[in-house]
Parts: structure tokens; C-alpha cells; sequence
């Protein structure tokens, strides 16, 4: 090694302290600046180059640096997202987030001609501002380039797989493998396009779905785990949850009500509109159940499914379903085991003395 | 009213035996609190010999389930008598717990 870069070298090791510092300061602010902006990534990671990989850089190319700081990657950042369409919008909270220097920053994704493909990544070469750090005894926090990789995990999958084969250099390989990486590329940059465009599909459709909830065109609407999910945020049950509850002065308390669904479709309902119709007919013997269970009891706390629980009861047993049915429903909302026979005899005894009845 | 906490294995059990009431509830609230902490667990509530639970004892109960899920501990009730399945179905607390 010639002296200029071992010069650099002991540059490097002086920066250390300043780059570990800059390291745990960056990732934390990722990660907290993705958790508020609620985006979900696969990872984010950072490294701080070693010495050992910076010699290798300083041996193959030293003399282009006058300092080491001119080195742009000492502090690597990268995040891998989901989707590649959050590649570009962390993107743009970096921007906000950090000095850019544009002059180095390079977006892979937008050098390929018309009919190349392969590696797609954007590289942000970024200072951090005064605004973010700030300490007068080390200003190097603020003048300290490294980079931040952003790219989606299909790009990540395709860049580590290919490096991983030795692509990379271009001559090992003989083209017609070549060829079938850069084909694969086209397809994974696909399947990238596809997996964004399946989740904007499923947003747009939660969003419809959620749209005739709130507008009741129930009829409108296939009981599926999304729209069932919806009319429940409606609280349908709320008001006879309420009358249950005034029985005793009890508290509702809030339980998970997804088990219904595979039970109102048990019921033969196939829209939220048939679901609904069940629970409008059977209301009120829903609540007289209640009643007559919890009447005569002390019990000041209830589940916030006991109102589907009892219309589900109800439903059954006026549909002549029997003790029978009442273990299918006892085996749908308590897992299958033997007690719910004895759960569905009890019940049963029970509602033998209501007037629907009779 | 006693609270009889074993572990076995990757099991951790409260076996309670007497009246779980109002009177009870502050001694056992204290007594089932290892078990509000135990991670990757299969919390068994063993009520073979309980005779009786009130709202009181029922909150004790969500306490733990609640710890559980926290904890990805999964909590089973087992042996309830048939008053206290008749409490479990009528406040539609069924559907919480894992009742064998």
C-alpha cells in the first residue's frame, strides 16, 4: 500500500468514533421515521465500512481520494422494502430528512436502456443536516457523506443472488447465463410492478368496501373476512351489546368477534345483508336469552360477543337446528372439544323456557 | 379459596380450589401474577376444584389472558363445573378462552 492511502487509512481510524456515532443515530431514525410514517420494510440495516474493505478500496483506487471523507459509503444505510413503490416514497421523506448530494446520488432504476434490465436501486449519497444533530465539538456529524441504499426485496433477492454467482464482474460467466440473469430481471421488475399493483387493488377495494358499510348497501356486499371486518367496525351489535349489559350494570368488554364469520356462513348468509337480516330478526329473542341467563345473577361484566353470540343461539335453534347446531357453533367459537356438548345441552335447557320457543 | 401454581415442562398451571368471589379476588389476583409474565407458555387454569366464580374471578381470568397474549402464551381453562360454563356462555366469554 503507498503512503497517500495509508494516510487515509489513519484518517479513517480517527473518524471511527464520529462514524459509530453518526450509525446509531441514522438507523434509529429510520426506523423511527418509517414507524411514524407507518410504512412496514422487510429491514434496515447499516454498516460501518471496515478497515479492511476500505484498504481493498484504497489499494485498487487510493489515488482518487484526497481525503477519506471524499469516500462515499464509510456509513452505508440500507432499507429494503415490500413494495417497490415504497422505495420511492421513503425516497422522499429522505429528501426532507437529509442534505442530498445530487451530484452523487445515482438512481439505478432509471439508467437502463429500453431493453435492459437488472440491478434497481437508489442510492442517496446524504449529510445530516445541523437540524437533525448538532455538536459543536464534533462538527464532522455534519460534513460526513454516506450512503443510503433504498430498494424493494424482489431488487434485493435478484442484486444478492447475482453477486452471489459473481455477475458482477461481467467475465466469468458465459453469456448465455448471462442472458438468463437479465431475463430473470425483466421478470422479477414484473413481479415487482405486479405486487404493487395487487396491493393498491386491495386497498382501492377495502376502501369500496368500507365506502357500502357506511352507506348500509349491505346487500351489496359478499360476506368475506374484509367486509365482515368492516361491518363489524360499523358495531352492529353495539346497541343490543348495551341492552344486555344494563341488565346487570355490567362493563362490556372489547373481545374479537372474527370467529362469527365462518358462522354466518354456516348460516347460508352470503352477503352482509343476510347477516344483517338474521340479527334484525332475531334481536330480540337474542336479548330476552340474555335475560333470562343473567337475570337473576350478580355477574357485572360481559364479553362484546355476547350479543352475536346470542343471536347466533337463537338463529339456530328457530331454525330447528337443535343441540346439534349449537355444538357446530360452541365448536366454531370455542375450538372442538368435547365440552361443547355439554355447553349446547345447557343452552338448550335454557332456551326451552323462552317464548320463541314454544 | 387456594391458588396452587405447578409448572411442567412448557406448561405452567394454577389449580384453584373453592369459591373464587369478591372476598377471594385480591389473594388470587396476587397468586396467578407469574403467570401474567410467562412467555411461550401453555397456561392451564385448572378448575376442578372450583366451586364458584364471580365477575371478580372472571376478570382475574381476562387478566391472564390477557398477559398471555402479550407473552405469545396461550391459556386453556379446564374442568370448569357446569355453573361455571353456564357463566362462561352467558357473558360470552366462550369465545376467549379455550375451554376443555
Amino acid at each position: 500500500m503507498d503512503l497517500h492511502s495509508e494516510i487515509l487509512l489513519e484518517e479513517y481510524d480517527g473518524l471511527l468514533p464520529v462514524l459509530e456515532r453518526m450509525y446509531t443515530f441514522v438507523t434509529e431514525l429510520l426506523e423511527h421515521t418509517l414507524d411514524n410514517n407507518g410504512i412496514e420494510v422487510t429491514s434496515v440495516r447499516a454498516r460501518i465500512k471496515t478497515r479492511q474493505s476500505l484498504a481493498g478500496k484504497l489499494a485498487l483506487k487510493g489515488s482518487k481520494y484526497t481525503a477519506v471523507t471524499d469516500i462515499t459509503d464509510l456509513l452505508g444505510a440500507r432499507i429494503i422494502t415490500y413494495y417497490t413503490d415504497d422505495v420511492d416514497r421513503i425516497a422522499a421523506i429522505a429528501e426532507q430528512l437529509f442534505d442530498i448530494d445530487w451530484d452523487n446520488s445515482v438512481d439505478k432504476r432509471r439508467l437502463h436502456d429500453l431493453d435492459s434490465f437488472g440491478y434497481n436501486s437508489l442510492h442517496y449519497i446524504c449529510r445530516l443536516p445541523e437540524s437533525l444533530i448538532k455538536d459543536a465539538d464534533c462538527p464532522q456529524l455534519n460534513t460526513i457523506r454516506f450512503e443510503l441504499q433504498l430498494r424493494s426485496t424482489v431488487q434485493h433477492a435478484w442484486a444478492a443472488i447475482n453477486h452471489d454467482i459473481g455477475y458482477k464482474t461481467g467475465v466469468e460467466i458465459p453469456r448465455e447465463y448471462l442472458r438468463q440473469m437479465n431475463r430473470l430481471a425483466g421478470m422479477l421488475e414484473l413481479a415487482d410492478a405486479e405486487f404493487s399493483r395487487i396491493r393498491m387493488a386491495i386497498t382501492d377495494y377495502r376502501r369500496r368496501v368500507q365506502k357500502l358499510v357506511s352507506s348500509g348497501r349491505l346487500d351489496d356486499l359478499q360476506l368475506d373476512g374484509d367486509t365482515f371486518s368492516n361491518y363489524l367496525l360499523t358495531e352492529p351489535f353495539d346497541a343490543l351489546n348495551k341492552r344486555i349489559a344494563a341488565i346487570n350494570q355490567a362493563e362490556i368488554q372489547e373481545v374479537p368477534m372474527d370467529a362469527y364469520l365462518g358462522v354466518f356462513k354456516e348460516f347460508d348468509c352470503h352477503t352482509l345483508g343476510d347477516v344483517s337480516r338474521v340479527f334484525e330478526q332475531c334481536e330480540e329473542d337474542a336479548y330476552a336469552l340474555a335475560r333470562y341467563q343473567l337475570g337473576n345473577t350478580d355477574i357485572d361484566i360481559i364479553s362484546s360477543a355476547v350479543g352475536v353470540q346470542n343471536i347466533c343461539i337463537v338463529h339456530i335453534l328457530r331454525q330447528g337446528g337443535g343441540k346439534i347446531g349449537l355444538t357446530r357453533l360452541f365448536n366454531a367459537i370455542n375450538g372442538n372439544n368435547a365440552q361443547n356438548e355439554l355447553l349446547a345441552e345447557m343452552t338448550y335447557k335454557q332456551a326451552l323456557n323462552l317464548p320463541f320457543m314454544k | 379459596m387456594t391458588t396452587q401454581i405447578t409448572t411442567n415442562g412448557n406448561q405452567m398451571i394454577a389449580a384453584f380450589a373453592g369459591r373464587l368471589d369478591t372476598a377471594a379476588a385480591v389473594q388470587t389476583a396476587e397468586d396467578v401474577k407469574p403467570l401474567l409474565d410467562a412467555t411461550d407458555k401453555e397456561i392451564i387454569l385448572d378448575c376442578t376444584a372450583l366451586d364458584y366464580i364471580s365477575s371478580s374471578g372472571l376478570r382475574i381470568f381476562l387478566s391472564i389472558r390477557k398477559g398471555a397474549a402479550a407473552h405469545n402464551s396461550k391459556v386453556i381453562v379446564k374442568n370448569i363445573n357446569d355453573d361455571i360454563r353456564q357463566v362462561f356462555v352467558m357473558t360470552g366469554f366462550i369465545s376467549l378462552f379455550e375451554i376443555i
